[in-house]
């Protein structure tokens, strides 16, 4: 159901919404955040717990740096934790590391909401249509869409290549010392990867600056509006209530 | 009326190089015309290619001499972009090269780049996709979940959709089953469409195209004219040089060698009718018997999936004997790499069981095998003694570039290197080999060839992925059939290359010398 919104409308509103998660610092608004962006993934988009958890490791790492900071070390809580403290609405009877850890999560929530239910190519398309960005930094953001599964390739055959050469089974998750005997064949293959793509597109005809038409151009609807709208209400009702 | 391409004395050098790529040599295609573009690997045919919109020098470091016109204009009055409305441009590693997030994406970009009506794109896009028989519900599909013949294809579609006055395909078959490759040669080569082409495989085009021309080693032309005169008169020379060239040419050939003289036909079936019975079909079509000795490895309900993706192959069952050849088909898509790196041990069975010895596997990206500064440094990383390296490069006809990095050699030199790499030492009696010829000129071929039969008859068990019928006709003991996620057929070569039914089910086709081997049937020893 929201994998059909307008991808556009779908930004403005996730960025409004982090956009009070940053400014609001509150451990409630944080939490309606959070629970309202899991709902909708879990709940209406039938997204897999095991994925939703797995997508909030980084988002939780990065919290809980806040938090360990304010929890064991309160008195050399630093810089960052004071300026929370003093924000205009801060509710500072609650810790501010527990904040900024739902807040992380919050914003990784609303995040993964976006990510989840928005084809990739139809939001750069829809940015090249309606915010005129131009075509060949467009179709690059697409070839680097294209980059990270064909690198994910090369790096298994890469290392099935190494494993062979060392002569011993390959490991199901590479090691640190892998990981850097593999970047810098893996940075040649990007690079080559690169210089292809751009010959093949201007070979095909794209020029910066010239016009050119869209086959399919993705109309803002009805649904798109009150979606909006829809978010926009709760938004102000969550901090109406808060 | 004007030429649509016109080279006069045209020549590509490059930067630092002492000699041209490419040329000097003149060349026309007039409205209609389809060529074929043949020579040796190295020759400088992608080169050319890459001059002919001025993508070399205007996108790429080189220099042209001489005078090139395309539709009557020189080519460097416009862009490379700027040709593109009339010059659809196919490349030869087309899986990286294509430009959407979705194959609709793909079809639409160079007409969106016309800025053509979006109705006009909708219907060329519609269009083109039910001529390559590609589904409509493959509109929204991802290009990144395709596999490499289905990006070839949808590369080939693409070129198609863009309707232009004149199509140059670098390889346009190269990737693809021989079913896909049929029809999209069919398409691309298309009565009145002026197409110029380079392609190894011979097969699927040869009857399409109106003339050929024939690059030497020193990128000069070297014949050109229409094939059957071509390959009746020149047949020798171009074998010399290593150019492919049809079946019936090699072995009108190689029979002259044994006393039997043929008329130089081109087509198999004509050959067929000319054979006197004491002619020895056998060695030139069949690899020599080689003993092979006991079971060194098998798969046991194994199902095979790559790292972190689904299952592909279910409940495969298949062991492999010393000294056998076993040659791996299947349609684009169908899990023959999988199934390759389970086979070599490299990927852990999903479900059930692999038993035998480590095995190596050479990869179809040869780049993928070589992380040391020179060949010779490869050799030593590999465990090579010092004094057996100069030996070791010469027994695969590398010694001359064993001071040479190894991303600078020839595609058919990296996959020797590769292979001398993969069995220089004792360590894997278990070799499996994805796609070893593809894009290999036929020196580059048969000499592959030879060393996979020498490694077999040393007693290692090789496992051969291609989609050339010929080539396991001519290497392989065994071959099997994978399609729809499991083993369709396991037999001898011989028996399975000819079940016509079954290969053309798969999306494969039988080889070219199968009315050949009806005939060493028929025709008494």
């Amino acid at each position: 159901m929201l994998g059909n919104l307008h991808p556009l409308p779908k930004l403005a509103l996730c960025l409004i919404w982090i956009g009070a998660s940053v400014l609001v610092f509150d451990l409630r608004f944080q939490l309606v955040t959070l629970t309202l962006a899991f709902g909708l993934l879990w709940g209406l988009q039938r997204v897999a717990l095991w994925k939703l958890l797995a997508l909030m490791v980084p988002f939780a790492l990065f919290g809980f740096g806040f938090l360990t900071t304010s929890v064991l070390f309160n008195a050399e809580s630093g810089f960052a934790l004071q300026m929370a403290n003093e924000q205009a609405l801060a509710a500072p009877d609650i810790s501010p590391g527990l904040v900024l850890f739902t807040r992380a999560l919050a914003c990784g929530m609303v995040s993964a909401l976006f990510a989840l239910t928005t084809d990739p190519g139809g939001l750069v398309r829809a940015l090249m249509v309606h915010l005129r960005l131009p075509a060949p930094v467009g179709f690059a953001l697409m070839q680097a869409m294209h980059l990270v599964p064909d690198l994910a390739r090369e790096m298994q055959v890469l290392r099935m290549a190494r494993a062979m050469r060392l002569g011993r089974p390959m490991r199901r998750l590479p090691g640190p010392g892998e990981v850097m005997a593999l970047t810098i064949p893996l940075l040649a293959f990007a690079i080559r990867r690169a210089t292809r793509a751009a010959l093949a597109m201007e070979a095909r005809g794209l020029r910066p600056n010239a016009p050119r038409t869209q086959r399919e151009i993705l109309p803002f609807q009805t649904r798109d509006g009150l979606a909006f709208g829809m978010g926009v209400g709760v938004l102000a009702a969550v901090l109406w209530l808060v | 009326m004007s030429d649509v391409l016109a080279c006069d004395g045209v020549a590509v050098r490059y930067p630092f190089a002492a000699a041209d790529a490419v040329g000097p040599l003149t060349l026309r295609l007039a409205r209609g015309d389809r060529v074929l573009l043949l020579g040796p690997s190295g020759c400088g045919k992608s080169t050319l290619l890459q001059a002919l919109t001025g993508l070399i020098p205007a996108a790429l470091p080189g220099a042209r001499r001489g005078q090139l016109h395309l539709f009557g204009q020189p080519v460097e009055s416009r862009s490379p972009a700027d040709w593109a409305a009339q010059v659809a441009f196919l490349f030869q590693d087309a899986d990286q090269t294509l430009a959407g997030f979705t194959l609709a994406d793909e079809l639409a970009f160079a007409l969106e780049n016309r800025a053509l009506p979006p109705d006009d794109i909708a219907a060329r896009v519609a269009q083109a996709m039910a001529q390559a028989g590609l589904h409509p519900d493959w509109m929204g599909r991802r290009i990144a979940t395709l596999s490499g013949g289905q990006k070839q294809m949808v590369a080939l579609t693409a070129v198609l959709a863009q309707g232009a006055d004149l199509v140059v395909a670098d390889e346009p078959t190269a990737s693809l089953a021989p079913g896909a490759a049929k029809m999209m040669a069919d398409l691309l080569l298309a009565p009145g469409k002026t197409v110029l082409i380079v392609d190894h495989r011979l097969g699927p085009v040869l009857d399409r195209i109106d003339r050929v021309v024939v690059l030497g080693r020193d990128g000069q032309t070297l014949a050109e004219g229409p094939p059957d005169k071509v390959f009746a008169s020149h047949g020798a020379d171009l074998a010399a040089q290593g150019i492919w060239t049809p079946l019936a040419t090699r072995l009108r050939l190689a029979l002259a060698a044994q006393g039997v003289s043929v008329p130089a036909v081109v087509q198999v079936a004509d050959l067929v009718a000319h054979l006197p019975p004491h002619a020895d079909l056998a060695p030139l079509l069949l690899p020599a018997a080689c003993q092979s000795g006991t079971e060194t490895l098998r798969l046991n309900r194994v199902d095979c999936a790559p790292p972190f993706g689904p299952v592909v192959l279910r409940n495969i069952s298949l062991g492999l004997r010393a000294g056998e050849v076993l040659g791996i088909l299947g349609p684009n898509g169908a899990g023959k790499s999988t199934l390759a790196a389970c086979l070599a041990g490299l990927i852990p069975p999903r479900a059930g069981q692999r038993t035998g010895p480590p095995g190596a596997m050479a990869f179809q990206n040869a780049d993928s095998h070589f992380a040391a500064e020179t060949t010779r440094a490869e050799c030593l990383a590999m465990g090579v003694p010092a004094a057996d390296c100069a030996a070791l490069l010469a027994g695969w006809g590398l010694d001359h570039v064993a001071t040479q990095h190894p991303f600078s050699l020839s595609a058919g030199q990296k996959r020797r290197l590769a292979l001398a790499l993969l069995t220089a030492t004792d360590r894997w009696p278990v070799l499996v080999l994805d796609e070893p010829t593809a894009g290999l000129d036929h020196a580059g071929t048969t000499r592959i060839a030879g060393h996979i039969r020498r490694l077999a008859g040393m007693g290692k068990t090789l496992a051969v992925i291609t989609h050339d019928a010929d080539f396991a006709l001519s290497v392989c003991d065994r071959v099997i059939v994978l399609a729809e996620g499991r083993v369709q057929a396991d037999g001898p070569a011989r028996t399975v290359l000819r079940d016509t039914a079954l290969l053309q089910r798969c999306g494969l086709a039988p080889p070219e010398a199968a009315p050949l081997l009806h005939w060493m049937d028929r025709t008494p020893c």
